[in-house]
């Protein structure tokens, strides 16, 4: 139980880590993830490896979805930049993979400025079709340009490696995707107390206000476009050096709509939200195979009929979270966290 | 008895039965798999799961392989590239298996350089990608039947001794769709046919599922290909294609690679099945000539009430069962434990294999490709031989 928690002065208000409980725990967090690895086998690894990189990329579409208000439906493309400018910049040019981290992000980022462009004069459905056009372009220059992407076969890549120690399986990966997770969800959760963030929000709210306060609205969903793409770009990169293989048919529409159903389900404009939400969408389809195998188990013919139920369950898990609270897992966990704040005396 | 006796007693016989759970366990050949069941390749999926899984448990039947039983275990991966590594990863950490199927070319592409360093695990797949046969690059992985390229080598050569006009060079044109899957044999089949003397007159390239084939129809017609080959299709637009050309009055002959030499086609093309071609390396449900097919329907008699037909995927399924007992056995032959680096071994040293009529005389001779099919024609609603086994890597 918290007692004596006052706030004195505006900036211990606006202190992201508010008190020696929250700080508390995030070192837990932070031993947690640090033991993980090598307390976990390659499985769970690879999982953690998979949920890193679903979270840099839900950030992203958090930020400009989310905080901004503007929907994206090619989140999955910029992914995909990422991932292809990665590929070629260590393949053609051999640039070390640590190099690449940003520049992939950079070259996502400067295709989501020209693809938020529109925005300028179009907003919510309407901008939503022009992302969508944006995917379906991107999509097919990867299948089209054989001399530059590979065309369907695509591009293998060589296990990456820092100054010459090699990460080639999930145990050293991990030890990359950890700290971008979090430096990433760490500056997110900084911008939002900054005038940019700050001014995202505005313009979500209502773009009419935001104008009048003197935000210029082109200029700052941009910004919004540039930064959630650079956050694609940079989850890409890291797919693209954990999987070793890039081809077109990894970055579809239905990706897209992945990654836009992890900031829902998890909690929009929320970075907490877009943790649980990858979370989600990474680790319950597993879940719900394992429960499967279980099934299977004791009667192996089973699981041939039940494989498909699982995509069922999984629809219905989304539907039911999101009618039973629709600010998504984050809100949730707001919920459960305030009964606790005064647990066991909360009268 | 007291509920605490009562305890001791359950406790004693759940680990009791554990233990000798384990003990079967640990004396089985374990062969783990991640199917589509699910996802866009399910329609082929489910039989490859369902053939490989009979198959395996015919060898088991069979005694198993000096006395070990094979042990099965699979999951659905659902065609999506990494629940498939996913479920890999998670079936090598648990079983540590010799022997792994997968459930497409990206998973194999994939997986390549880390089953090469890091599982050395025989591995097997639903693809017929040439890639994956390479011994050089990937020395683990088999493909259980002729690759696609493979696949238009033994149609090219079938065409080559059958020309339409007598004293002139046949001329061709390959259909495929813009996927990897279309795409992967052209530029083979090109090389190919110029050696074997054949002309190829046009290349007609469409989306998957095309519905709208107007341009590519009037093109064949201008072109008026003695033979036309499709390629990366599963049904549609065959027979649009097809029914569109005997419109115009063509009289090519179309043939396809494995996926399209299938029952479910002919079914689809009804009267114009008549005289569809393929090429395919296994005999169908229906060749009850043909002693495995005898075996097979045998034990689906046994095992599957009420099953009338098997389609050709799942006989793909089976021959990799067969393929994984062979190298089993040639390994407990040479008194060689199984382990993947020893079936790895022993794929070279295949040599003219007999399958009971299943397919041709099998030597994975210099890829690891059978490099051996057969091409049939469709009469009545069924594929009947129109070659022998036609042999490509001499």
């Amino acid at each position: 139980m918290r007692i004596g928690d006052y706030k004195v002065s505006y900036a211990a208000d606006e202190a992201v880590f508010r008190s020696g409980t929250v700080r508390f725990w995030l070192g837990a967090l932070f031993v947690g993830l640090a033991v993980f690895p090598f307390l976990a086998g390659d499985y769970l690894l690879y999982m953690a490896n998979l949920t890193g990189i679903a979270i840099v990329a839900a950030v992203g579409l958090n930020i400009l979805t989310g905080a901004a208000g503007q929907i994206s439906l090619g989140h999955a493309a910029f992914v995909g930049i990422g991932a292809y400018t990665a590929a070629l910049l260590i393949t053609r040019l051999g640039l070390p993979f640590l190099l690449c981290l940003p520049l992939a992000g950079l070259s996502a980022a400067f295709f989501g400025v020209i693809v938020g462009a529109p925005s300028m004069r179009m907003k919510g459905l309407y901008l939503c079709i022009a992302t969508l056009a944006a995917q379906v372009i991107f999509e097919y220059v990867f299948k089209n340009w054989d001399g530059l992407t590979g065309g369907i076969r695509g591009i293998n890549v060589p296990p990456p490696s820092i100054l010459g120690f090699s990460l080639n399986n999930e145990f050293r990966f991990y030890f990359v995707t950890a700290p971008v997770v979090i430096i990433v969800v760490t500056a997110a959760r900084n911008l939002f107390r900054t005038r940019v963030g700050r001014a995202f929000i505005a313009i979500r709210d209502r773009d009419f206000s935001a104008e009048l306060m003197g935000i210029s609205l082109f200029r700052y969903k941009l910004y919004a476009f540039a930064l959630s793409s650079f956050l694609a770009g940079v989850a890409g990169c890291l797919w693209v050096n954990f999987i070793k293989i890039v081809t077109p048919e990894h970055f579809p529409l239905h990706e897209s709509i992945r990654y836009l159903a992890m900031i829902i389900v998890g909690g929009l404009g929320s970075v907490l939200g877009s943790i649980f939400g990858a979370i989600f969408m990474t680790i319950v389809p597993e879940v719900l195979k394992s429960a499967l195998n279980l099934v299977s188990a004791v009667s192996p013919k089973a699981m041939a009929f039940l494989s498909p139920l699982q995509t069922v369950v999984f629809g219905l898990l989304i539907v039911v979270f999101l009618v039973f609270e629709p600010h998504g897992l984050a809100e949730m966990w707001r919920r459960v966290k305030n009964y606790f704040r005064l647990w066991p005396f909360e009268h | 008895m007291k509920a605490s006796k009562w305890l001791v007693v359950l406790t004693v016989a759940a680990s009791l039965a554990l233990g000798t759970g384990l003990a079967l366990a640990a004396d089985t050949i374990k062969v783990t798999a991640q199917q589509p069941l699910t996802g866009r390749f399910a329609f082929a999926g489910k039989h490859i799961h369902q053939g490989l899984m009979d198959s395996l448990g015919y060898a088991n039947e069979q005694g198993g392989v000096g006395g070990r039983k094979f042990e099965y275990i699979y999951e659905d991966s659902g065609y999506d590239l990494q629940k498939a590594i996913a479920s890999f990863k998670k079936a090598m950490a648990q079983y540590k298996p010799p022997m792994d199927y997968g459930e497409s070319t990206g998973q194999g592409k994939a997986l390549a350089p880390e089953i090469n360093q890091r599982y050395h695990v025989l591995y097997g797949s639903t693809s017929f990608s040439a890639e994956l046969a390479d011994r050089k690059k990937n020395p683990y992985m088999f493909v259980s039947g002729p690759t696609y390229s493979q696949q238009f080598g033994i149609l090219l050569k079938y065409i080559a001794a059958h020309p339409k006009k007598k004293g002139q060079a046949p001329t061709v044109a390959f259909f495929y769709s813009d996927t990897e899957f279309g795409r992967d044999p052209i530029p083979y089949a090109r090389e190919m046919a110029k050696k074997l003397g054949i002309k190829v007159v046009a290349e007609e390239v469409t989306a998957v599922g095309a519905v709208d084939v107007t341009s590519q129809l009037l093109d064949l017609k201008r072109k008026n290909p003695d033979y036309c080959i499709f390629q990366g299709y599963v049904v549609p637009p065959i027979p649009a294609v097809i029914r569109g050309a005997r419109d115009y009055g063509l009289k090519t002959t179309f043939m396809g690679s494995f996926w399209t030499t299938s029952k479910m086609l002919l079914d689809k093309l009804g009267k114009d099945g008549e005289g569809y071609m393929g090429v395919n390396p296994y005999a169908y449900w229906y060749h009850t000539e043909v002693p495995m097919i005898k075996i097979i329907q045998d034990y689906n008699k046994r095992h599957h009430k009420g099953v009338d037909y098997r389609p050709n995927s799942y006989m793909q399924g089976w021959f990799t069962g067969m393929i994984f007992v062979k190298l089993a056995q040639m390994c407990q032959a040479k008194g060689l434990p199984i382990t993947g680096e020893n079936l790895k071994n022993m794929i070279p040293q295949v040599k003219d294999w007999d399958t009971q009529g299943f397919t041709g005389k099998v030597s994975f001779k210099t890829t690891n490709a059978t490099a051996v099919g057969r091409v049939f024609v469709g009469k009545g609603g069924k594929f009947v031989p129109a070659s022998d086994w036609i042999y490509l890597d001499e």
